[in-house]
């Protein structure tokens, strides 16, 4: 056979083609939630992919499923939580998806308005506690009244707090005196004076996703938001919350005076926490499993717990979390959904606090879950009120090391700026909400 | 007439078949037409398939809104006019420059100080080149996760041998400040990369002959005069190449600042790749992410290209 040069670059050139045809695939079909039989008696493999953060819990829900039927198996792949987006999405393009996917509940609209999870919303519908979910988290599930997804598990952020140092501060009512930022400034400057190497408050101030998570609500406890505007159409408004300017002067005052320890200026999320469960700290934005889970009884014992407070009283919380959805593709949707029917039922939401997170279900406040779980009543208390940004670009404003929200909060925290930290946060937020619109 | 007009045909005819015979390549004699072509085929397919294909692939979608899931529109040359308005691109480009130009020169140094001591084949020498190497067959993956204990305040190595110096009190937050963590890798990479260098340099050296060395020694050249007059200018290329190859790495330095820093605090320890790869995977924005890479291959193209001319040996 003669090969020709034009031969050559014709094979060459199929090959590319044949080689790109298959990446230019658009949305993965999607299951028909509406058949009948849909979500009932099936069998086979589930594949769940969960974050790894979460991954306890979920292997508590998982492990229980596995035992309560032997039709259907589930498989856990945790997933680092800094790639989850990133390997999700790449699934999704090579058309290899899980058929179940806990996902962080921030990152939820990023893949529902690219058509990656399937409308669940009759599935949603008919299930009779759905007036009790986390209405903050299934909101970042649902685009148009369509629910593309249902809340999992709740992380919802708190001001825990040791009563036992404050009431040697003079304080022996902890939940008035974190009313407000005033209080709580007062109450810092008490705990520090004690001395023997105690601090009024503690955070983690190089973690973007912690201050994400613990900051933010004090802003949204007065009302004010740094995103406003609808996805496709959302601005920054961190330059003109009065709530953001008293949060970081607050930090400030905070950090000059050495009511914060100093390793909260390079504090990366390893040790969360731990300085607060040493006893040494009097007041610590947190969560539950780090407060109470990871505590020993003496300290689990004086710890108490209330939502985050706003400059001038209010209290929030943030509605973080997991999500459950469903991508299109997936190879078991039927399957897949049982067990997700199973996740919410009630015994498991209630044992949820076993492995260090909150029920999404407001009913699950039962008498039994009060005695097992005193500190985990609060923050499910405060669900109803839960808040998160819906923007497809949260891990750009807040969870990215490199995000606007961190770089802000050290320019005024840390380097005393707290001007210029506004105008980074309002240019940072500008530039990115700018890029991330559909 | 039909006479003359045959032999104008024939003439034609003769005409033709001569300009064939001038415009067609001289036949070889051993080797059948397009058997050259035929050998190199598997070689042209594999640079057709994984170099040429995807870049043009790549200048496809950096022409379009492509994201990783979903579908996509053609959209021009819009990608490429938001690169040239997009602050973040070009702050981390000057960073990703400032890098470059701090690292290049120590990597260079300390990799030709290593090559002179283990160039000769004393005893203990392959030992040496083996320790001098090791850095760099760890990779830096495994050297940025190592630092990132060894940078911790407090506890990690670096702290606990400035406060044994007495140089500072151990709480220095090395990552948690963009000038602190730049010295920090550079130092890091300075070190880790140089074993790469001195292999480099080491070659060339072995391969200037020892017969000009001796003259020169004999002729009274002391050890410096000799490596000035005779060493670097005969290992010009390969000194060429050890940089040329330094520079791209730094151009395109990853690993290190998303193991260290993740380009933080704010975008202060961000690279051009860094960048792209938030641009792609993690605001899943393949369309913008392909055009900055395109914009940076012609970039790394032409830095390549500068040094091989300022580089080149003058005939």
């Amino acid at each position: 056979m003669e090969l020709h040069r034009r031969n050559v670059l014709g094979l060459g050139g199929l090959a590319a083609l044949s080689a790109l045809l298959p990446s230019c695939a658009s949305s993965l079909p999607e299951a028909d939630v509406g058949a009948t039989g849909f979500g009932q008696d099936g069998e086979g493999v589930v594949r769940l992919w969960c974050r790894a953060a979460t991954v306890t819990g979920v292997r508590q829900t998982v492990d229980a499923f596995n035992a309560s039927q032997d039709r259907i198996t589930v498989e856990v792949t945790p997933v680092l939580d800094g790639q989850y987006v990133t390997k999700l999405a790449t699934a999704i393009r090579g058309g290899n998806v899980p058929d179940v996917v806990d996902i962080d509940d921030i990152n939820s609209m990023l893949f529902i308005y690219r058509d990656a999870f399937t409308d669940l919303t009759p599935l949603v519908r008919q299930l009779d506690f759905a007036d009790a979910l986390n209405p903050g988290q299934l909101g970042l599930a649902t685009r148009d009244d369509r629910h593309y997804g249902v809340p999992y598990i709740a992380d919802n952020s708190a001001l825990f707090y040791n009563t036992e140092l404050l009431e040697r501060a003079g304080f022996s009512d902890p939940a008035e005196v974190t009313a407000d930022f005033d209080g709580i400034l007062e109450a810092a400057r008490a705990v520090g004076a004690l001395g023997d190497g105690t601090y009024g408050w503690t955070i983690e101030g190089n973690s973007a996703g912690i201050l994400g998570f613990v900051v933010q609500p004090h802003v949204w406890a007065s009302g004010d938001r740094t995103v406003v505007g609808d996805v496709g159409d959302q601005r920054a408004a961190v330059a003109d919350s009065p709530s953001v300017r008293s949060t970081f002067e607050l930090y400030r005052t905070m950090w000059e005076e050495g009511l914060m320890p100093r390793a909260n200026f390079s504090g990366d999320g390893a040790r969360w926490g731990a300085d607060f469960r040493d006893g040494t700290v009097g007041m610590f934005p947190g969560n539950y499993s780090l407060a109470v889970l990871n505590a020993d009884e003496e300290m689990r014992a004086k710890t108490g717990v209330v939502l985050l407070p706003g400059p001038d009283g209010g209290r929030a919380t943030f509605a973080g979390g997991d999500n459950l959805c469903l991508p299109r593709g997936g190879a078991n949707p039927s399957a897949a959904w049982e067990f997700v029917r199973f996740a919410l039922d009630l015994p498991q939401q209630v044992d949820l606090p076993d492995g260090g997170y909150l029920p999404v279900r407001s009913d699950a406040a039962t008498e039994e879950y009060r005695e097992r779980h005193p500190l985990a009543v609060a923050p499910l208390e405060g669900i109803q009120d839960a808040y998160a940004p819906t923007t497809l670009a949260y891990n750009l404003l807040f969870n990215q090391p490199d995000s606007p929200w961190i770089a802000a909060f050290r320019q005024a925290v840390f380097d005393g700026d707290v001007d210029g930290g506004i105008e980074t946060g309002q240019a940072g937020f500008t530039r990115v909400l700018e890029q991330a619109q559909l | 007439m039909s006479g003359v007009a045959g032999l104008g045909t024939d003439r034609a005819a003769a005409t033709g078949a001569l300009q064939a015979v001038r415009h067609r390549p001289p036949r070889s004699l051993t080797h059948p037409p397009h058997q050259g072509v035929l050998l190199v085929a598997p070689a042209l397919a594999f640079v057709v398939v994984f170099v040429l294909a995807p870049l043009a692939f790549a200048v496809y979608m950096s022409m379009t809104d492509w994201p990783l899931i979903g579908s996509y529109e053609f959209t021009g040359l819009s990608n490429y006019l938001g690169v040239a308005q997009d602050p973040v691109f070009w702050r981390s480009v000057g960073y990703t420059v400032l890098y470059t130009a701090i690292v290049t020169l120590p990597i260079l140094v300390l990799g030709y100080v290593l090559a002179v001591v283990v160039r000769s084949n004393r005893r203990g020498s392959t030992l040496f080149r083996t320790i001098f190497f090791l850095p760099y067959v760890i990779g830096l993956t495994t050297l940025s996760f190592l630092l990132v204990l060894e940078a911790q305040p407090d506890s990690g190595a670096v702290n606990v041998v400035l406060r044994w110096l007495g140089i500072t009190d151990g709480s220095t937050a090395w990552l948690a400040d963009g000038r602190l963590a730049t010295g920090l890798i550079c130092v890091m990479i300075v070190w880790g990369v140089s074993g790469l260098t001195m292999v480099l340099l080491m070659g060339g050296m072995q391969g200037v002959p020892r017969e000009v060395h001796e003259s020169a020694e004999i002729d009274g050249a002391t050890w410096w005069q000799r490596e000035r007059s005779i060493t670097i200018p005969m290992i010009r290329r390969t000194i060429a190449m050890s940089l040329v190859i330094s520079v791209i790495g730094s151009l395109l330095a990853f690993t290190q600042f998303y193991v260290l820093t993740r380009g933080g605090p704010g975008t202060e320890t961000q690279t051009v790749v860094m960048y792209i790869y938030q641009r792609g995977f993690v605001q899943l924005q393949l369309g913008a992410a392909s055009a900055l890479s395109i914009v940076l291959v012609v970039v790394v193209g032409l830095v390549t290209a500068a040094q091989f001319r300022l580089l080149r040996e003058k005939d």
